[in-house]
């Protein structure tokens, strides 16, 4: 039995890129994208990749732990183990869809507009999501309130009717890796623009416009 | 953990409106004082003061945002709309002395929603009015802030009454900010309650026995 | 943000634990632990402290920081200081709590320890409530807010940032011809 607990699951190649993730990294990386995922005004880039690198690792440990017999003290090691990275896994998937729920007409309005060879916002599961809840939403308001009016009145338009994502929303953040000559926008009239230099491992708070860039890069962590 | 089975749309705020917001639709019947610039024939069942079968012009009436919204034009002249009381220099002058005193439900309920509205109606005095709203809430911040951090398990009624509907909602967030880490605090996250939806369940159903 | 998953990611940090059990090195998905050996001190992330320690498997050493001494040292300093002083773990609230309930008798004084990170908290929370309250005020656009954790960013985010929302929102009232203003037909 030692043997297939001993595993400790091949390196991962991410994609065509010379990278090697140790699985511990890979989790790191799950992790970040969850947080970010969670304190973000909005959706951000779908990280696949890293998912299903996730998924493999768990399928594989679940069925090394098949060959387990029953009480072995490292096994019930690993069953919590892949539990807690199991609920950072559906946690992170789970906030995207609520995402997408809340901004369905806005996010299928952007994957129509990418540019071919541009990396998608949405994996192909969250955009056959996006399209059946945009079909959804219209045929219920249809269904109970839109047929019931004069002609003239029977559509919405839902890129209207639905709220944008407000990118000056402020967020906490913290520095991974140090940022000189950020730009921050004066609030009000009597204000002036000025610089600031996000020093590695400094909390901050400031808006989310401002930082969009630095999240989708891994400059900063949302926190 | 908390768990929402779906996500109302919030309101507007601001000079938006969101369309699906509940709120928003809410503040949209507000009703606002406004004059008649033109005649409007065939339209005096509007007035119930008169049995008129027009509407003359230079009539004051009462009509909801969502109408004088849609009637207001800035080139052709079809009605102008008056400043509620609240938004007048007399009680900008109240609100400047101290936001606090102002029972902004009374007042309102929608003052800063509403408020921000009557924007679109080319007031002169609009750059004042939006300069009361944003003053105005940040001196009750605040109050708003403390009521809603140090209410825990007290009656907060009192504290509520006076607020805006949106204050309203921020004291909402920050209760449950505090009310979160509290009970996490007391251990009282890890168990599990029967869900709001099953308890209401149980209470209608001994409602149905009952009549 | 719930509080129970701000503690969740307080369970990653690592404790001493000695076991009184022995068992090879193993290997998870997240790194390496072991080997364990009866009465050697070894360190292990607080969840699987925890449920050792449920199951009589072991005894939990408590942080250096978690010492009676230190932490008054600590409430004299944050109660000096208007600033947030540095925390000896991003997680010391959630490390004590869990820790008290979990594991009491394998910390010296529990009850004054408890006190005395109650006592820090209560002092930074009210910290962050005045820091909120100037934000506001001077209608800021950026803060630092080094040494804050994430359980005390949390207790008030939700709050801090829909009120600084709405303040953007009633502040772009200010510019009249922003084409949020027009009226809009759907």
């Amino acid at each position: 039995m030692s043997d297939a607990l001993s595993d400790d699951g091949s390196d991962i190649n991410q994609d065509d890129s010379q990278d090697v993730m140790t699985p511990a990294e890979l989790i790191a990386k799950l992790e970040e994208a969850w947080l970010n995922e969670k304190f973000s005004p909005e959706l951000l880039e779908n990280k696949s990749e890293v998912v299903e690198c996730v998924m493999e690792q768990l399928t594989h440990m679940e069925s090394n732990l098949q060959r387990v017999k029953k009480g072995d003290a490292k096994a019930s090691f690993h069953r919590m183990e892949i539990d807690r990275i199991r609920f950072v896994l559906s946690s992170y998937l789970r906030s995207r869809l609520q995402k997408i729920e809340k901004f369905f007409p806005h996010v299928l309005e952007r994957e129509k507009s990418r540019v071919e060879g541009q990396p998608s916002l949405l994996s192909p599961e969250e955009f056959a999501f996006a399209k059946e809840y945009y079909t959804n939403t219209e045929t219920y308001l249809k269904a109970v309130a839109l047929k019931r009016m004069p002609l003239n009145l029977q559509t919405v338009d839902l890129l209207k009717a639905v709220p944008e994502p407000c990118l000056d929303s402020f967020v906490f953040l913290r520095v991974k890796e140090k940022q000189e000559n950020i730009l921050v926008e004066p609030e009000t009239d009597d204000q002036r623009e000025y610089i600031v230099d996000l020093e590695e491992g400094s909390q901050h708070l400031m808006r989310y416009r401002t930082v969009a860039p630095l999240v989708s890069n891994g400059a900063v962590q949302l926190i | 953990m908390s768990t929402q089975s779906y996500f109302p749309v919030p309101p507007g705020v601001g000079m938006e409106e969101n369309f699906l917001s509940l709120d928003d639709i809410l503040l949209s019947h507000e009703r606002l004082p406004v004059r008649t610039e033109c005649s409007f024939p065939r339209l005096g069942f509007l007035e119930r003061s008169s049995d008129a079968h027009d509407i003359p012009e230079g009539t004051k009436m009462e009509l909801p945002l969502w109408l004088s919204k849609g009637l207001y034009e800035r080139k052709r002249k079809v009605l102008s709309v008056d400043l509620p009381k609240v938004y007048k220099e007399g009680w900008r002058t109240v609100f400047t002395a101290d936001p606090c005193v102002v029972d902004l439900h009374k007042m309102g309920p929608y003052y800063y929603g509403l408020g921000s509205q009557i924007l679109h109606f080319d007031s002169p005095e609009n750059s004042d009015i939006a300069q009361a709203l944003l003053q105005t809430f940040i001196g009750r911040f605040r109050r708003t802030m403390d009521s809603s951090q140090n209410a825990y398990n007290e009656d907060t009624s009192a504290l509520v009454e006076r607020l805006d509907s949106l204050e309203k909602a921020l004291f909402r967030s920050g209760q449950n900010g505090l009310n979160s880490f509290q009970s996490w605090e007391k251990g009282q996250a890890s168990q599990l309650t029967a869900s709001s939806l099953v308890l209401n369940y149980r209470k209608r159903k001994l409602a149905d026995v009952q009549t | 943000m719930d509080p129970s998953e701000v503690e969740f990611l307080a369970e990653k940090e690592l404790v001493k634990i000695i076991p009184n059990f022995s068992l090879d090195k193993i290997f998870l998905i997240g790194g390496d632990l072991g080997p364990f050996n009866p009465g050697l001190s070894v360190d292990v992330p607080l969840w699987l402290a925890l449920n050792l320690k449920q199951r009589q498997k072991c005894r939990i050493l408590p942080p250096d920081w978690m010492d009676v001494e230190k932490l008054e040292e600590m409430r004299a300093l944050e109660r000096k200081e208007d600033a947030f002083t540095p925390v000896p773990s991003l997680y010391y609230m959630e490390i004590t709590k869990l820790l008290l309930n979990h594991a009491s008798d394998n910390i010296p004084k529990a009850d004054e320890i408890r006190t005395l990170v109650k006592d820090i908290w209560d002092t930074r929370i009210a910290k962050l409530r005045l820091s909120a309250d100037s934000f506001i005020n001077q209608q800021e656009a950026h803060a630092q807010l080094d040494n804050l954790t994430l359980m005390e960013i949390n207790t008030t985010r939700e709050f801090l940032l829909d009120s600084l929302n709405f303040m953007f929102k009633l502040r772009s009232n200010l510019q009249p011809g922003s084409s949020k203003g027009q009226l809009t037909d759907y």
